[in-house]
């Protein structure tokens, strides 16, 4: 489904992207890790078209996305979360997920400027999936607060609903659970499991290493922006190289 | 809700427009009259300047676009002879134009930087208007521009423009219909949309949304009305210079838009009523004018931070603390 | 065009280029720090003209110590307005614009009301013109670029050299993170304020000696400013260096060629030029 070739991005001198080479498959969850800044969230970035690639390609359903613009690619079928916890702050919950069903169905602007019959369908369409998508997240009790006052785990799932809204085909999830509890934790990874489960493609960036683990079929381990092993979870558990970057990692930490 | 209960508001809007229509009846004077006119020119403008707003950019060009469309409307009546209600569509056309070809690279552009290009843009078309003797009349502007066409219905209707009553129900209607419009569209998907974008535009772009084609959309759309109303007013004065849409008319239609209240679809109707009228009742103070304009803005950015809408919000709570 | 008027022509736009970095300069200053589109900031180039001409032709100062004067006393107008006026809103773009338009309003209308609406003309610092390699430059247009172009100087030193500079660098930048680094945001923002404000009022006092005085100049100058801060770049003190030459460049040489008015439309199309291959402008911050 998506193929990465050789994706590189420099800023400066840095490169913080250096040759990735990566396949995603139709229904695989894969996870990327690696230690901080080793270039996750700028992979997804570029992915999606928020940042261009210095070289490399990125193709998706044997078409080639790269250096297109955000929009167009999420209505290709990549759709992202952002590390940062991205809301529309202002909105309820539901709102939050009605201004996210943008994408599907399409709806005309004379359609909807002139308040005609078959805009108003689509908006009590679009209405009934808001609702079923909240129930599916476990969002419908709080579905009428302001999403800016939602404690913070709540809102880092409901970033993930926003972008099921958008019904992509790829699912680029960055960090769900950072911040959250323990309890909140195995409810976001039961939720993904579940997603997966249902036939979702996702490519998940994930700090915490257990709930990578658990989630994901295929692993892939980034070092200072370069691809350093790839493979199922026990295989990277017991990779040397992942090993050493994290324990380098935390050297320069101490 | 009752069916009482529901018949209220439209029951109360239906009687206020009734109102509206009828005040020509009772209040006669030319320069009365001519204030009222002066109101729907400021409601017009005050609203479509929200329209963009509401996509999340501060657009200060509405001097410009008032004096493109006064302009456009002008020179397609007297050189062309076009019917000038023809001639007003276009101008808010020429207007809204104008905004669909220099605003992808302007909606680039963030917060007060958006703002500044606009202020600029402004200033490029009073300049254009300067220059291009052969066209405009340079300086001296445009003189002697002809009434709207005259309305006749036989039997009921005869509107010729000859007196300032007849302005008052164009203008009327046109604030009537602009309100509408504006209301539909910032209620709809659309608005919802544009709501998305002022709040959080990289997620809009994120599942989908083409956040700079709406950005240009609202401005388009908000400067067509600023257009129609420039194209209005030179049919309604009869004269157009460069300087008479300068810098004062883009600043006052920010300021009652948001001295009125921004949070609100009325905010920029009430902002426009109250500060077009409180010069008027200081007239007498003439050069003081301004210095009372600029002491009730400051009261109200001080101490009304929601704008003049939340005033029966806070005077409630006032009562209630007090009780 | 011969090339002793072309040299006069490219003389003339240093001039003007010279002025307007200065109110850009002020401007940029105060914008990266407060925030807002200091619309009033024309009104504060317009008090620094008429202090000026009130220190010459009134009380008979020396040219040179008016401006001083002027840009102390306008400076310390404008740590007034930021504290009482612009601090309050800090963050809130909107409500700060209605204040600057309120004080623009003030200002305009109270120096029409107490000083008159006729132009002014400050006397001369020098009167008579130099005369090099067929160019000729009165000594007052002289004067204008080199104190122009040594204020300009003396504040890129002050913002690369001096902790202060560095803070407001800092604050325009990433305001939170300035905070956190320690800087005192209050107390910069009224020096940025100062500094903004000082600048602006030597313009005016400059091309209040050049050209006149009147309550309105003001509007001028803010157009000029935004036209090269969104030219040269924004949030970049080299880039309205830039800017300003260039439009002041262009201000000098097409008029003679074409009109006035076309050196403003010229302008308009680089910077639209600008804006679609570089939003940031020149030299500005992505």
């Amino acid at each position: 489904m998506l193929e990465i070739k050789g994706l590189t991005k420099h800023f400066g001198g840095l490169a913080a992207v250096d040759g990735l080479d990566l396949s995603i498959n139709q229904g695989e969850m894969v996870g990327l890790i690696g230690p901080n800044g080793a270039g996750k969230t700028t992979v997804f970035n570029l992915i999606t078209g928020f940042l261009r690639p210095t070289k490399g390609k990125i193709m998706f359903d044997g078409k080639d996305i790269t250096g297109r613009k955000p929009h167009s690619i999420a209505g290709k079928g990549i759709v992202r979360t952002f590390q940062a916890t991205s809301l529309f702050t202002d909105f309820t919950v539901l709102q939050n997920i009605i201004a996210a069903c943008y994408l599907k169905p399409k709806v005309n602007f004379w359609e909807a400027a002139l308040h005609m019959p078959s805009s108003n369908k689509k908006e009590q369409h679009i209405l009934s999936r808001a609702l079923e998508i909240m129930q599916f997240v476990g969002l419908d009790g709080v579905k009428d607060m302001p999403a800016g006052s939602l404690p913070h785990g709540h809102q880092r799932i409901l970033g993930i609903a926003i972008a099921i809204a958008a019904e992509p085909k790829l699912l680029l999830i960055d960090e769900p659970v950072s911040g959250m509890n323990a309890e909140e934790v195995t409810e976001a990874v039961a939720l993904i499991k579940r997603m997966w489960q249902r036939g979702a493609t996702i490519l998940l960036i994930e700090h915490n290493m257990r709930a990578a683990m658990s989630l994901c079929q295929r692993i892939a381990v980034l070092n200072f922006g370069r691809k350093i092993a790839e493979g199922s979870p026990e295989e990277i558990r017991e990779n040397k190289d992942v090993i050493q970057a994290y324990l380098g990692a935390s050297e320069h930490a101490a | 809700m009752s069916r009482r209960v529901r018949l209220i508001k439209p029951l109360s809007y239906g009687a206020l427009i009734a109102a509206l229509f009828l005040i020509p009846l009772v209040i006669k004077g030319p320069y009365t009259l001519h204030i009222l006119i002066w109101t729907g020119i400021s409601i017009i403008l005050a609203c479509s300047l929200r329209l963009i707003l509401i996509s999340g950019q501060l657009s200060l060009a509405h001097g410009g676009m008032m004096s493109l469309g006064a302009y456009t409307s002008a020179l397609l009546v007297m050189k062309l002879g076009l019917s000038s209600w023809a001639t007003l569509l276009l101008a808010g056309l020429a207007a809204a134009g104008l905004a669909l070809l220099i605003g992808f690279p302007f909606v680039k552009l963030r917060g007060i930087y958006f703002a500044m290009v606009t202020i600029f843009l402004s200033q490029m078309i009073i300049l254009t208007t300067e220059q291009w003797r052969s066209l405009t009349g340079g300086g001296v502007g445009i003189l002697n521009i002809p009434r709207p066409d005259p309305i006749v219905i036989p039997g009921l209707l005869n509107m010729d423009f000859g007196s300032k009553v007849d302005f008052y129900y164009f203008i009327l209607v046109l604030t009537l219909v602009t309100l509408l419009v504006l209301y539909a569209i910032e209620h709809s998907r659309i608005g919802l949309t544009w709501l998305s974008i002022q709040q959080a535009d990289f997620l809009a772009e994120s599942i989908g949304i083409n956040t700079a084609k709406f950005k240009v959309l609202a401005f388009a759309i908000g400067c067509f009305f600023a257009g129609v109303v420039g194209g209005f007013y030179s049919h309604y004065i009869g004269v157009v210079t460069p300087r008479s849409f300068d810098f004062p008319f883009a600043v006052y239609a920010m300021v009652y838009m948001v001295a009125g209240g921004m949070g609100r679809f009325s905010g920029p109707i009430l902002g426009a009523l109250v500060l077009t009228l409180i010069p008027e009742f200081v007239r007498g103070l003439k050069e003081f004018q301004p210095f009372v304009f600029a002491g009730v803005l400051m009261v109200i950015i001080f101490f009304l931070p929601e704008g003049l809408v939340g005033l029966p919000e806070r005077l409630r709570k006032l009562v209630k603390g007090k009780t | 065009m011969s090339t002793e008027a072309l040299a006069q022509s490219i003389l003339n736009g240093l001039v003007s280029g010279g002025t307007y970095i200065l109110v850009a300069l002020g401007l940029t200053i105060v914008l990266g720090i407060t925030r807002i589109v200091q619309l009033a900031h024309g009104e504060v180039y317009m008090l620094g003209a008429y202090a000026v001409y009130y220190l010459c032709a009134v009380a008979g100062l020396n040219f040179f110590l008016a401006l001083v004067l002027s840009a102390l006393l306008v400076g310390g107008l404008g740590i007034v307005l930021e504290r009482f006026f612009f601090r309050p809103f800090r963050g809130q773009i909107l409500r700060a614009l209605i204040i600057a338009v309120g004080l623009m309003l003030f200002l305009q209308n109270a120096v029409l009301v107490t000083a008159g609406g006729t132009p002014k003309a400050t006397p001369s610092p020098f009167p008579g013109v130099l005369n090099i390699l067929g160019v000729t430059i009165s000594w007052e247009r002289l004067l204008v670029m080199l104190v122009g172009f040594g204020l300009v100087a003396a504040v890129l030193l002050l913002i690369q050299r001096t902790k202060v500079g560095q803070a407001m660098v800092a604050i325009s930048q990433d305001r939170e993170i300035a905070a956190l680094q320690g800087i005192n945001i209050d107390r910069i923002s009224s020096i940025a304020m100062f500094l903004g404000s000082a600048l602006a009022a030597v313009a005016g006092g400059l091309v209040g000696a050049m050209f006149s005085v009147t309550p309105f100049m003001g509007g001028f100058a803010l157009v000029k400013g935004i036209a090269v801060i969104i030219l040269g770049g924004m949030g970049s003190i080299p880039g309205a260096i830039i800017g300003g030459l260039i439009i002041g460049l262009i201000d000098g040489i097409v008029p003679p060629l074409l009109t006035t008015h076309m050196a403003g439309i010229i302008s308009f199309g680089v910077i639209i030029l600008i804006l679609i291959l570089r939003p940031q402008g020149i030299l500005g911050h992505e």
